[in-house]
């Protein structure tokens, strides 16, 4: 048994899909690309695969993993070209590679998202400047929700930097949230902006994972 | 596909992956080197929908012409229609995004009746006038066909054209006819007339019904030359009928989610209750060659990791042994399992079940359908207490702790005796399950789940009247109180949808309006019991000066003329007469394969001989 990890990307129809959703969708895509996989032994065998740090539903990203096993000890050198050959639309293989040779999941501690706010148009006046000013204060404190129950906190302890520009199809704000074992969704940015500024509403936000870091900014792979 | 209006409500509703599309097997064409853009509606939720075969068959034998190019269209749920509307989002097809008002042909599946509000909802949500007569072009012409079409009365002032039949027969027939019509500028009007001339094709617009005063049909007159009756199309010889080499691989959960083949078509039972038993007739097989080589295209192109044998009695395919044993060489390796639904209690073996279970193990089913020997006779089931007593021996020996049966109350002639003998039939599987089972402490879920009959058209029992409301919910509640054995958990349908369904089943085309004032006041998804609203239809039907009684819980004389009378399912009505005299006497009728009842569907065969 031979232990992978696939780099891949869930993007526009795919975004939709539930992480379940993704998990059958996935084991379907490697049944149908006829790679060597292991499958699990137990009373209900299947294609075994684990997706680190799983998407909110809605949300895409282009810097995902899916860890799975193969029968082989060495990965078919057109794997990548028949898995994206039988991929539902929106989902991509970019790269697979043994996983002895990358980091483990536990080490993802930040993730980097372009959250993108429709305003229908025209960004409305001073909105930019607002949520710079918003961002630079030293503490926003919010209620954050987790498995353990809810707590105050400071949001600006979770994040590393923000950035904020005006795109074609909205303002785009580039966050990096905090990740694994203290994750932070990035929904809060949008409803501490929601919450502190009012006066502009928002209809529509949209949220992309651009990148994965470990604890000291770097690319995880 | 996906757009800035749609993308901004999508995350506000339930399982937003139903209304994307782009799944695997989607297809995906060049509207501009397209003449005919087709609209395959399911009046029902997208996971209701995808699991139905005969939708993935029309929709790859549509995209499988040049030039054809069919969507796939489903009713949004409640949240999902509501964001819609106020965001000003037409009903569009899923792989194009395209508004429904802007198909050529928008055909709609009837698979029950239930479903028909939704069939205007999505016509509203979509753009397209709901009634027949407002739609005075070819564009958005609004055809259907499926299980309900062998009545179609009730959406006679809705549809333009019925398809009777097999849908890939005559499929091909109606877009050959429109892209002529289209090509030569013909009328809405000349369009219909010509249609009406291929066989199977009923365009209500061409007959006109005269009622009696007492409510009943006095007459059906077909106008303009029209024929008198449509007898239903089939398809002759199912190897060599279109099959699909791939289906679309739902990325999200649906009901259904499998690779499926089908045996056969008809039913060699002819058990009185069942609709699709007399109007799938006659039976037509397919061989397990075929069978084998389109259950490795499907699985091959799909990667499903189950397969379902699908027909109306799975266990009655002369060659199942065979066909099993081969599939499971292909499906073990490949850690496929196989599911076989439809499992007649007197044919159910150890070696098939352990064919079954080889991969996976899931529930089984039984259906008794009634309690006592007297009511199964009436029904012409041909199951007795010994066999279905035998199959949950095997089952329990081979440590199944998990069997549901079936059952209905309300079927005629029905007495408190039979609803007894239903608990005491259950007593005995309990007790079946403590004496065979290999380990008792596992214990074991046996399910007892009771459903209202409601007579269909079209079958012996057309002319039974339906238990009342009162009626169902006292065998209700007397059942609940003699269903009192240990691990036998009852279960028991809602009566309000089963009457609606009743009423619409035999109904004629008055209803259509009571359907239409049902819509207005916001009935939808009735066939969901959190949707359905009885006092609502019950309003709609005041209103509109029909008794809603008068279709669903009327006796009708062996002589009335009936508002379906003029649509043929291939089994005549003499026939079926016949067997509803002898169900009165509690006499059987043997399975074709014993002999033949001479049902008069074989007529429809060239040379007149079923595959039995």
């Amino acid at each position: 048994m031979y232990k992978v990890r696939m780099r891949f990307s869930k993007t526009e129809e795919a975004a939709y899909l539930s992480h379940l959703d993704l998990m059958h969708t996935m084991q379907r895509v490697l049944a149908r690309a006829k790679l060597p996989v292991w499958y699990t032994e137990g009373y209900n065998q299947h294609i075994y695969i684990s997706v680190a740090l799983p998407l909110s539903t809605c949300y895409s990203g282009e810097w995902e993993f899916l860890d799975f096993n193969l029968m082989t000890d060495k990965i078919p050198p057109e794997a990548v070209k028949s898995l994206n050959a039988v991929m539902p639309k929106g989902l991509r293989a970019h790269e697979i590679y043994p996983v002895k040779k990358a980091k483990p999941v536990r080490d993802i501690a930040y993730s980097q998202y372009r959250i993108t706010y429709d305003f229908d148009g025209e960004t409305p006046e001073g909105f930019i400047d607002a949520v710079h000013e918003l961002f630079a204060r030293e503490e926003i404190v919010i209620l954050k929700k987790s498995k353990r129950g809810e707590k105050e906190v400071n949001i600006k302890e979770y994040l590393r930097g923000l950035e904020i520009e005006d795109a074609p199809d909205g303002v785009r704000v580039t966050v990096t949230t905090a990740a694994g074992n203290n994750n932070l969704s990035p929904e809060y940015v949008t409803k501490v902006i929601e919450r502190e500024l009012p006066q502009y509403s928002i209809l529509g936000a949209d949220y992309h994972r651009l990148m994965v870091y470990d604890a000291d900014m770097n690319q995880f792979k | 596909m996906l757009n800035r209006k749609l993308k901004r409500i999508l995350p506000r509703v339930q399982k937003p992956a139903r209304y994307v599309g782009g799944e695997w097997g989607a297809v995906v064409k060049d509207l501009d080197e397209v003449d005919l853009h087709f609209a395959f509606c399911f009046p029902d939720t997208y996971e209701v929908g995808m699991s139905h075969l005969g939708s993935r068959i029309l929709y790859g034998l549509l995209n499988d012409q040049d030039g054809i190019w069919c969507e796939r269209v489903f009713a949004p749920w409640i949240d999902m229609e509501e964001e819609m509307r106020k965001a000003d989002i037409p009903l569009y097809g899923l792989e194009s995004g395209t508004p429904l008002s802007e198909f050529d042909i928008i055909a709609f599946t009837l698979q029950y009746e239930m479903s028909f509000t939704n069939i205007l909802n999505m016509l509203d949500l979509g753009g397209v006038p709901l009634f027949a007569k407002e739609r005075t072009g070819l564009k958005n012409l609004v055809v259907s066909g499926g299980p309900c079409a062998y009545n179609p009365e009730p959406l006679a002032d809705f549809i333009d054209l019925f398809m009777i039949g097999d849908g890939e027969e005559i499929m091909l027939e109606l877009t050959d006819l429109y892209r002529k019509a289209v090509r030569e500028g013909w009328s809405k009007p000349q369009f219909l007339r010509a249609a009406a001339d291929i066989p199977g094709m009923y365009v209500p617009s061409l007959y006109e019904v005269d009622y009696h005063e007492d409510g009943t049909v006095a007459a059906i007159r077909a106008l303009d030359g029209a024929p008198e009756f449509v007898q239903k199309r089939i398809v002759t010889d199912l190897n060599t009928m279109y099959y699909p080499k791939y289906f679309v691989v739902p990325s999200t959960e649906i009901v259904f989610d499998r690779a499926m083949v089908e045996l056969f078509r008809g039913c060699p039972r002819g058990c009185r209750f069942c609709q699709a038993g007399h109007t799938y007739r006659p039976l037509r097989t397919k061989s397990s060659e075929v069978l084998l080589q389109q259950a490795h295209d499907v699985l091959e192109s799909s990667g499903y990791e189950e397969i379902s044998l699908s027909s109306l009695s799975t266990s009655d395919y002369g060659q199942l042994k065979d066909l099993t044993l081969d599939l499971l060489d292909y499906c073990e390796q490949r850690r496929i399992s196989l599911a076989l639904p439809s499992l007649r209690a007197d044919s159910f073996s150890l070696e098939l079940m352990e064919r079954v279970q080889k991969v996976r193990k899931s529930g089984l089913t039984f259906a008794a359908e009634a309690g006592s020997q007297r009511l199964r006779d009436v029904i012409n089931k041909n199951l007795t207490q010994d066999d279905i007593l035998n199959a949950c021996r095997i089952a329990f020996e081979g440590g199944w702790n998990n069997v549901k049966l079936y059952f209905m109350m309300g079927l005629p002639t029905e007495t408190q005796e039979d609803l007894d003998a239903m608990s005491a039939l259950c007593r005995e599987v309990a007790w079946c399950w403590r004496q065979n089972t290999p380990n008792r402490a596992r214990g074991v879920k046996i399910t007892a789940s009771a459903s209202c009959f409601v007579p269909k058209p079209q079958t012996p029992f057309q002319w039974d009247a339906m238990c009342t409301q009162e009626e169902l919910q006292e065998k209700t509640d007397y059942l609940r109180g003699v269903m009192k054995t240990k691990n036998v958990t009852f279960r028991w349908h809602d009566s309000d949808t089963s009457f609606m369904e009743g009423v619409f089943a035999r109904g004629d085309r008055r209803t259509g309006k009571a359907l239409y004032e049902a819509w207005k006041s916001g009935c939808k998804m009735d066939g969901w019991d959190q949707c359905f609203d009885l006092q609502k239809w019950l309003a709609a039907f005041e209103k509109c000066g029909l008794d809603p009684a008068f279709y669903a819980n009327r006796a009708r004389p062996l002589d009335e003329l009936f508002p379906w009378d003029h649509i043929g399912c291939g089994t005549t009505k003499e026939h079926l007469k016949r067997e509803w005299q002898r169900s009165r006497e509690a006499v059987t009728t043997p399975d074709c394969m014993t002999k033949c009842a001479g049902c008069g569907s074989n007529r429809l065969l060239n040379g007149g001989t079923c595959c039995v």
